[in-house]
């Protein structure tokens, strides 16, 4: 982050990171998320690889308390699953999202893993899991029903937020515009130089078989 | 495109008739008029001493512009929405890394520092409160049989001797076993003998008086350099892993607090032939972005618990 100009797309960067697919709200009877599929994509676990890409990081930037694990193993022909824990309403109201979690020291803790090191956990007393069958899925298609078997409340950007966002969507544009015309400047000159160049050899050509 | 003012101008000229000039030879003093000698000066004459003494005003014009290095370019963030408090931050942050396994992910601050291009750079080594890692394998150059020698045993070096230790890392040099290597003051000499330099100097090894790895008391340099990181300044800018991606923002706070300490006493140390300044410190992470910290903790959105921040990644 040296100059202004690179500082604007960090607005985009993170205006991304608010806005867009997964920008949901879930609600708090949910506990935990866990993914569970392959490290490689082959055999229908792109879909599960582009939801983690692309709208997981949305997720939890709005739930920032639910710890969402994946876990992904060498093995494709293995299932692509996404489980989520719901923990009983009223337990909710009680505790605070992270007040349980953080009983146990972090190095016990399940964690995110590209060697199948954390398999989904059976589910604790009060908990009951849902989950979805993502193999051969696309991403769009995992995140509705994502959103329809949590009941997450779907968040839209502020008019605020839209306005900005477009502003600095015209600013790219008026880049783009101010970047061909300066090209074009350039390759003009570059061509005069070019042939004031052939021409000067030409001239020192005729000159020097005169010479002879 | 001739506005009417010029044309009022030249109309002006036409219509005032010219005041007539005073004869200024007659009515000045002699003294004050400029004198024939003052002339000759002006065309590039004068006497041997004055040339002598404007040879002198040049040379230190040239001085003093020596005397102004060169900065390393740099970018102040100013305005709303550039920098952020530390939960704001790792939020972002958090929210990027998130199913990444936590081992492979570290948080990392970059500081930048307004300095000259080519003044002496800050380099230091720090234990941060809560370590980022622990793998840190200490070799000791000492005498054979030296009670340094019996130190480094009990500190728990992987390597430590003289003679043995320097066949050691000639017979294979790309595998080491140890990435940290100290030398007793006494083995110093052998050292330089040795000429390990080649081998040890581009792997950042090579003990001396600068990266402070040469000590009289092998006992307390080993329990300093364990859980240590070491930081130089380069075009700028000091980097540093700062924190595992699970610390809580307390826990990262604490870090980059005793890391800002830390830099402001290396400064302090060297500011009779320097003067730096931090200009902005960056937080980001392997994967992430990078958050300027406007120095406060508490996250903007007031529903977020800064506990939330630490749940398993």
């Amino acid at each position: 982050m040296v100059n202004p100009g690179k500082r604007m797309n960090l607005l985009k960067t993170l205006f991304n990171l608010r806005h867009g697919p997964g920008a949901a709200i879930l609600p708090p009877e949910i506990s935990r998320l866990h993914m569970d599929f392959a490290l490689r994509w082959n055999d229908g676990h792109m879909g599960p690889r582009k939801f983690w890409k692309t709208c997981l990081p949305r997720l939890k930037f709005w739930n920032p308390a639910i710890p969402m694990i994946i876990n992904r193993s060498p093995d494709n022909s293995g299932p692509a699953t996404l489980s989520i824990y719901f923990r009983k309403a009223a337990a909710a109201a009680a505790t605070p999202t992270s007040a349980k979690v953080h009983m146990t020291p972090l190095a016990q803790q399940a964690h995110s893993s590209s060697t199948n090191e954390c398999p989904a956990p059976p589910p604790e007393e009060g908990e009951r899991v849902v989950t979805i069958e993502m193999k051969h899925q696309h991403s769009e298609a995992i995140l509705e029903e994502f959103l329809l078997k949590t009941g997450a409340q779907v968040l839209r950007p502020t008019p605020d937020e839209e306005n900005e966002m477009r502003q600095a969507e015209d600013l790219r544009d008026r880049a783009a515009i101010d970047r061909s015309i300066m090209k074009k400047y350039i390759d003009d000159k570059r061509a005069e130089e070019k042939m004031l160049a052939r021409a000067r050899e030409e001239a020192d050509a005729i000159r020097a078989a005169n010479s002879d | 495109m001739a506005s009417t003012s010029q044309f009022l101008a030249s109309l002006a000229r036409l219509s005032l008739s010219p005041a007539s000039r005073p004869a200024a030879a007659s009515t000045i003093p002699r003294f004050l008029a400029p004198s024939a000698t003052t002339q000759i000066r002006c065309a590039g004459g004068g006497t041997a001493q004055m040339q002598a003494r404007a040879r002198e005003k040049e040379k230190l014009k040239k001085k003093k512009r020596q005397q102004r290095f060169k900065e390393y370019k740099y970018a102040v963030p100013t305005g709303k929405g550039e920098q952020f408090s530390l939960c704001d931050a790792m939020r972002y942050i958090r929210a990027a890394e998130v199913g990444r396994p936590p081992s492979s992910v570290t948080y990392e601050v970059a500081l930048k520092v307004r300095t000259i291009k080519n003044g002496p750079v800050i380099r230091n080594r720090i234990r941060f409160p809560h370590p980022v890692k622990n793998d840190t394998r200490i070799a000791v150059i000492c005498p054979e049989g030296s009670n340094a020698m019996h130190d480094a045993r009990t500190g728990g070096a992987v390597a430590f001797g003289e003679q043995s230790l320097f066949e050691i890392i000639k017979a294979n040099p790309n595998n080491l076993p140890f990435n940290r290597l100290i030398c007793h003051t006494d083995s110093v000499q052998a050292l330089n003998k040795a000429g390990l330099g080649r081998v040890l100097g581009p792997k950042g090894l090579m003990p001396s008086l600068k990266t402070n790895t040469i000590t009289k008391s092998v006992k307390t340099m080993m329990q300093e350099m364990v859980g240590a990181e070491t930081y130089r300044e380069k075009i700028g800018v000091i980097r540093i892993p700062i924190g595992n991606i699970q610390y809580s923002p307390r826990q990262l706070s604490d870090n980059v607090k005793t890391f800002i300490e830390s830099i402001k006493a290396d400064i302090a140390r060297m500011e009779d032939r320097v003067d730096k300044d931090i200009i902005e410190v960056v937080l980001s992470s392997t994967n992430g972005p990078g958050f300027t910290l406007n120095g406060g903790f508490l996250p903007t959105d007031e529903k977020l618990d800064p506990a939330y921040l630490a749940t398993a990644m």
